[in-house]
């Protein structure tokens, strides 16, 4: 189990650009966490900042207390995976079945240990029929959950996923949705950068909202997405989900996903 | 128009670009000391009028530093002479080697200063336009510039596949060997990438006539007065002219 | 008036076709949203609704043909499209050229291949800009803009080349939802504009809001065409895995709980 702490976490990009400003954050093991904000807010360069791929400027990173400063990023990744957004800045092995091998092969599992997250992972994702398939002859959305699958094998007590429901049809967030339940239950921490409202209202417990690399919003669905939060979520460019929308119009108090509102619609008769 | 900061930067890309092949071929040509120390120092010059003297020398010097180690290292331990200037271990330093070696040296400086310059002072964009208006068919003309503003995003693409493959663990940051065995989850991905973004630009691209046959009609004016002319032919009958004298033995 | 007639196609390489006998009009000023899963052959339809398929990635129309305005468009040369159909697809990066300094180059890059005078050149980037309200964007470099505005200067780009038909593949799949929002205006008044389009999507909302008629695909077949308000709210979408708009969804979960939607929505 891993407890991120972020401290006063600040960061400037070579070029100058600041990221990330004075960003406080504890996530605690176990916990579902989603991530919104426009592009540039500082989401990618926040969750870089959970591995070790990119070093705080200001501040520290913990995991359960300890600083990580010197730790190797190759090391960190035993605790932190990290799926990326788009599949084809990844994806090099001639089959499935290697590519989703690979990050627990780095980590120096042994060859039983490998085989049997693999054939999880691929199952988890429902890709088992395709383990000897050349990824590139899957279809988009397929290499996005070979990818995601490529994480889920090296077993880390952290997953982050970068956008994964973009390019997905309804069966595929379905697919998603199932896999980040299923680590939920596991007791793993999920945090997911996502711009789908409707997903991260139904699927998380914990919502952080970004917006000039600093936290603008952090809690849970209900109150993200509650009418006071409207003018937060406007200065980051987001619209609440359009079950909170008609929600507020009818007086229901804030109803975050579809079922919210049916049942306080029920309730009110 | 682009913002152009200096009257080098305003000049005819293919001027330009006539200095830079004049410069690096004729470094070449040339060989021995004075040649090429010359267009060194006409490139330097050049550069400083251009406003971009420090740059140019801070690039030329990280570009050529590698080459040069390794050209200096193998010319000067195994190049045979018969003048031996110190040992180590088995290797003899020979004078020639030594000799050899320099000679290599300014040619290579005097070519990354000519091709610097010339990528430093002129717009890709602007000397592919100005080949177009010379008949250089739009197709070619176009995959040059793509070519070279590709560079960026193909930097930017490496940089976040290797951030993939390191979050799975992948150690960059290990010995030489372990980088080495990092490079395939890199590289594979670079280039099958850049094969599928070339496949929907040329899409997108058919959607713009890109393939339509005939003339083009620019947005601009280039400049190009009738002294670049001059200057262009008398530069290419030096560069000929040198070459003649070196083929005939005569420099 | 874009036409598909009876059209069946296959990628080069493989024996089985991805789209099968397919019937698609497109009338002038009509705009038609495409749904269906992943692999059901909404790209490929865009594909060869442009002429791109099999015109410039190959395989064959095994059955049927493409016309527009009458006229059949086999064996035309692809650069005879642009000035009829315009195609745009999801990432604006690999849509851009990547060879022009400024979004005004940039747009002016199509009328330029046309072989056009530099005053109409010049006229036409200005009012495409104008038609999509990006006029102030005209001298940035294009690598540098943000998604949505890189796309919608793809689809000003489009516009430049005056085509009668837009096909737009997933114009939003890659955007935030800032961007999502400046595409999804852009397309209202392009539609005001008169253009006809054919939008593949994933977000129904956006074609609830923007479709005169809607098709759904299966398998590469046309499972339901209609108006866009009568497909978007037939349950059996989802069978073809496909989102229903959040205005069905929501008033069939009312419906099950025994309330009116017309009445508590209201």
């Amino acid at each position: 189990m891993t407890r991120l702490d972020l401290e006063g976490v600040g960061f400037v990009y070579p070029d100058g650009t600041r990221a990330l400003d004075g960003v406080d954050l504890t996530i605690g093991a176990g916990e579902s966490v989603a991530i919104v904000g426009q592009n540039g807010s500082g989401k990618s360069t926040l969750v870089r900042h959970f591995n070790g791929l990119l070093r705080p400027t200001d501040g520290r990173i913990l995991h359960d207390g300890e600083d990580v400063a010197d730790v190797r990023t190759a090391a960190l990744a035993a605790r932190v995976g990290i799926v990326f957004q788009n599949p084809d800045r990844q994806i090099f092995a001639g089959k499935v079945r290697t590519e989703v091998a690979f990050g627990p092969k780095t980590l120096g599992r042994s060859a039983t240990d490998i085989e049997a997250a693999t054939r999880d992972a691929l199952a988890a994702v429902g890709l088992s029929d395709a383990a000897d398939a050349n990824p590139y002859d899957l279809g988009y959305s397929r290499r996005k959950l070979l990818t995601i699958a490529s994480v889920l094998a090296m077993g880390t007590p952290v997953v982050v996923l970068d956008e994964p429901t973009t390019g997905q049809d309804a069966r595929g967030v379905a697919r998603v949705q199932q896999v980040l339940a299923g680590l939920v239950a596991d007791g793993r921490t999920v945090i997911a950068i996502s711009h789908d409202m409707r997903f991260v209202a139904g699927s998380f417990s914990r919502i952080v909202v970004m917006g000039g690399g600093r936290i603008l919003l952090d809690g849970p669905p209900a109150e993200v997405f509650a009418e006071p939060a409207w003018p937060v979520l406007a200065s980051s460019y987001l619209e609440p989900p359009y079950a909170a929308r008609v929600g507020a119009r009818l007086a229901l108090g804030s109803t975050p996903t579809e079922t919210a509102l049916v049942e306080a619609l029920a309730a009110r008769g | 128009m682009p913002v152009t900061p200096s009257p080098y930067h305003r000049l005819n890309p293919l001027t330009k670009a006539v200095i830079a092949t004049v410069g690096s071929i004729g470094a070449f040509v040339l060989g021995g000391y004075v040649g090429p120390i010359a267009i060194m120092v006409i490139m330097l010059l050049l550069a400083w009028r251009a406003g971009v003297l420090a740059r140019l020398a801070r690039v030329s010097l990280l570009l050529t530093l590698p080459i040069a180690i390794s050209v200096v290292l193998v010319s000067v331990f195994t190049r045979a002479g018969t003048t031996v200037l110190f040992q180590i271990g088995p290797f003899d330093a020979t004078a020639e080697g030594v000799d050899f070696a320099l000679q290599t040296l300014v040619r290579l400086f005097a070519i990354s200063l000519s091709i610097g310059l010339f990528i430093m002072t002129t717009e890709p964009r602007a000397f592919v336009f100005d080949l177009e208006r010379r008949g250089v068919p739009p197709r070619a003309a176009f995959i040059a510039v793509a070519t070279i503003e590709a560079v960026p995003t193909l930097v930017e693409r490496a940089t976040m596949i290797s951030e993939s493959q390191r979050a799975r663990g992948l150690d960059t940051e290990g010995s030489f060997l372990t980088r080495v065995r990092g490079l395939l989850p890199i590289v594979g991905p670079v280039i099958i990438g850049s094969l599928t973004d070339v496949e929907e630009r040329s899409l997108a691209l058919e959607s713009r006539a890109f393939s339509r046959p005939g003339r083009r009609h620019l947005l601009w004016a280039m400049p190009d007065e009738g002294w670049e002319r001059v200057l262009r032919w008398v530069l290419f009958v030096l560069l000929v002219g040198a070459a003649v004298a070196r083929l005939t033995g005569r420099i | 008036m874009l036409v598909l007639s009876g059209v069946s196609y296959r990628y080069a390489g493989y024996a089985r076709p991805v789209l099968h006998d397919i019937d698609l009009r497109l009338a002038d000023g009509e705009i038609v949203g495409v749904v269906g899963a992943n692999e059901s052959g909404k790209s490929t339809l865009c594909l060869v609704a442009s002429g791109l398929a099999p015109g410039s990635i190959g395989g064959a129309l095994t059955g049927g043909g493409l016309s527009i305005d009458g006229e059949a468009m086999a064996d035309k040369p692809l650069h005879e499209f642009s000035t009829r159909v315009g195609i745009g697809f999801q990432n604006p990066a690999t849509q851009l050229s990547g060879v022009t300094g400024s979004v005004f180059e940039e747009v002016a890059l199509g009328p330029m291949n046309l072989g056009l005078t530099q005053p109409e050149t010049v006229e036409r980037t200005k009012a495409a800009l104008a038609t999509l309200g990006i006029d102030e964007l005209w001298d940035r470099e294009p690598r540098r803009l943000s998604g949505g505005q890189g796309q919608l200067v793809v689809i000003a780009s489009l516009l430049a080349m005056r085509p009668p038909h837009l096909v737009l593949d997933e114009p939003t799949a890659q955007l935030d939802p800032e961007g999502t929002r400046l595409v999804g205006e852009a397309l209202r008044k392009l539609a005001a504009s008169g253009t006809a389009m054919l939008i593949a999507e994933h977000k129904t909302d956006l074609l609830d809001d923007l479709c005169h008629r809607v098709i759904a695909l299966d398998d590469g077949r046309i499972a339901f065409d209609g108006p866009a308000g009568t497909v978007l709210e037939d349950e059996r979408l989802v069978a073809l895995g496909v989102d229903l708009p959040s205005r069905v969804r929501v008033a069939s979960a009312l419906v099950s709980r025994g309330l009116d939607p017309a009445a508590v929505l209201a």
